[in-house]
């Protein structure tokens, strides 16, 4: 029944977003790139995807302006798909931006608190995140103003509101705010997928929980595994980790008295999939360090945080397999920031010669 | 030797000679030492190169893992987190301490460095993703300021040694090639000009012996002829006497005396 008017008004969107994705670069175009000697042999291997973004790189770029590059070309792609939007799905379209806004919006914060002129931030702000009274947060010179007279304006007043007054702007750590913001962002997009009567018990509900309940659980093992050896505290920590997702509540309040990796192993045990992840990481960095950055050693062992992307990649690939939803341009977002940060890394390791870590990219095409 | 250009200037008095060969004992012993210092110099320098050759290899290997880990947390945290380090960062963890290492009479500058414990400003930046790439990047990162702070106190060391034992080897040479040979020069010439003095003193009172002889050998001679004039005056006198006692002796003596006289 939910497809019978859906193309009225998103069709067309969901030709274009298919259309983008058949663009992603496919396993065979990483193989040829981790083949390139240099990096302007890269930007030929990547000039059928994103020649017009490209031309305009001097030659032999560096590997942050081909990452600003790349980025550029998701973000006018976004902004075409969000100018075409209407009704629900731009305000989907919305809710996805907002993840970056909080990013933007605690690096302006850092400025006023540190008394830097905020302007030349907003360079260093993510596009997509940008919201149209952004720059008036540069006006508040202080936190107080900061947060009475501006951040009240801005979209994410919702998630400021009740959990952090202008104290705690001063007094928190940023990351604690920035968890703070994302935790009530993803309960709010959670939310707003599952009850909006567009979107309820529709494709999109169903594939957005998957992602939304996997980001989650994803975020709160990392604030877990992340404030080992941190003067954050258990109850802190409680407060970060977002209500709902496959591991709440019994996982997640198991997470909040974890002391150790072997503490987090424990509290996801009842789930497959990270069970799996914490065995596999377990087994190659040892307990405590699930990493593949032991200097530079263990090139073979995929981490913890590896596996999450791949996993969060295998679902945004399999939500191109349902119809008529709007979780496809999340998982084509998602899938184009993973193909930026796999550019990154693979001109990082052509530039500085170290080829045999050439391949820790993830492709799921 | 050569010329007076090649000794010092000074009047070739025993005096000077005493000095100058204080001078020489001086030159020697201090040639000594110096050669010392300069072989023990270029003995740590040449180590310290050594030193340098391996930091400098260990640096690259490090830098590289250093600057592979931070492609890996720009992988894991998706952004830049450039901003929010430096924001964050209040107080310096990695501090160094300057101490002094005596080599033969040189100072050497020696860095040394270390964590002050228990300060991890960013301990929480990528609390949400990437949080333990930060933390190993900022390993990694330190041990390469460590091999850093390795090679600037080695290549100071490296510099000061070198400028020292320049300077050290300059002395040794100057000793060895100018101050010794004047000095055994000027020893040489107030030897010879003390030498040239004694024959010509010698000569002198050779002269001076010589006349003292003749003098005194013609006194002894005019002496011997008074005695026997005398002598035979007085034998005349005897003579005349026995004859005619005054008229003829008296004109003859005053006759003969006068020749005598004119003589004499």
């Amino acid at each position: 029944m939910e497809g019978l008017f859906f193309n009225v008004n998103n069709g067309y969107l969901e030709g274009i977003v298919r259309g983008y994705r058949n663009g992603l670069l496919t396993g065979a175009n990483y193989t040829n790139m981790t083949q390139c000697e240099t990096i302007d042999d890269l930007k030929l291997q990547l000039g059928p995807a994103y020649g017009d973004y490209l031309a305009s790189l001097p030659p032999n770029p560096s590997t942050s302006s081909l990452a600003a590059k790349t980025t550029d070309k998701l973000v006018s792609e976004f902004r075409y798909v969000r100018a075409n939007a209407v009704g629900s799905l731009a305000k989907f379209m919305d809710y996805l931006t907002y993840g970056y806004m909080i990013d933007n919006v605690a690096l302006l914060i850092t400025g006023t608190l540190h008394e830097r002129d905020t302007r030349e931030l907003l360079d260093r702000c993510h596009p997509l995140g940008w919201f149209e009274t952004m720059p008036v947060l540069c006006v508040a010179t202080n936190i107080e103003e900061l947060y009475n007279s501006v951040l009240i304006e801005t979209p994410l007043a919702a998630y400021f509101k009740g959990s952090l007054s202008h104290q705690d702007l001063d007094e928190l750590n940023i990351e604690i705010v920035r968890n703070t913001l994302y935790k009530n962002y993803l309960e709010d997009f959670y939310q707003f997928v599952n009850t909006h009567p567009e979107m309820s018990g529709t494709p999109t509900a169903e594939v957005m929980s998957e992602i939304l309940e996997f980001e989650a659980d994803r975020r709160a093992i990392n604030i877990t595994l992340n404030s080992f050896g941190t003067e954050l505290s258990k109850a802190d920590r409680k407060k970060l980790y977002p209500a709902f997702g496959q591991l709440y509540p019994e996982g997640t309040l198991m997470l909040s008295r974890a002391d150790d990796f072997e503490g987090v192993r424990l509290a996801v045990e009842g789930v497959g999939d990270y069970k799996a992840f914490f065995e596999a990481a377990g087994l190659g960095g040892g307990a405590g360090a699930p990493g593949n950055m032991a200097g530079g050693a263990g090139s073979e062992s995929k981490s913890l945080e590896d596996m999450f992307y791949q996993k969060e990649m295998e679902i945004s690939k399999s939500a191109f397999t349902r119809q008529f939803t709007f979780a496809i341009v999340y998982a084509w977002v998602k899938l184009r920031e993973q193909e930026i940060r796999n550019i990154t890394w693979i001109a990082e390791c052509i530039a500085q010669n170290q080829k045999e870590r050439i391949n820790n990219y993830i492709s799921v095409f | 030797m050569s010329s007076a250009a090649d000794r010092e200037a000074v009047f070739p008095t025993r005096q000077s000679l005493g000095l100058m060969k204080a001078k020489l004992k001086g030159a020697e012993t201090g040639h000594s030492l110096l050669k010392r210092k300069s072989e023990a110099l270029t003995k740590r320098f040449r180590e310290i190169t050594r030193r340098i050759d391996e930091a400098k290899r260990k640096m690259g290997r490090v830098m590289q893992i250093a600057s592979l880990s931070l492609a890996e947390v720009t992988y894991a945290v998706g952004g830049n987190i450039g901003y929010q380090i430096q924001e964050s960062a209040k107080s310096a963890r990695f501090r160094i301490r300057a101490k002094q290492e005596n080599v033969s009479g040189v100072l050497l500058p020696a860095f040394e460095a270390y964590q002050t414990e228990g300060n991890n400003d960013f301990a929480m930046t990528g609390l949400g993703k990437g949080g333990q790439q930060v933390q190993r990047c900022r390993e990694t990162y330190a041990r390469a300021v460590e091999a850093l702070v390795e090679l600037a106190s080695l290549q100071t060391a490296f510099v000061i040694l070198d400028e020292v034992i320049k300077v050290v080897n300059r002395r040794v040479n100057a000793i060895e090639h100018v101050i010794i040979p004047r000095t055994e020069n000027t020893i040489k010439y107030i030897n010879s000009e003390l030498d040239e003095l004694d024959r010509e003193e010698f000569y002198r009172l050779k002269k001076v012996a010589n006349k003292k002889q003749r003098d005194t050998a013609a006194s002894d001679a005019e002496m011997k002829q008074k005695r026997e004039d005398k002598a035979a005056l007085a034998l005349l006198d005897q003579e005349n006497q026995a004859p005619e006692e005054e008229d003829v002796g008296g004109g003859d003596i005053l006759a003969g005396e006068d020749d005598e006289d004119v003589i004499f």
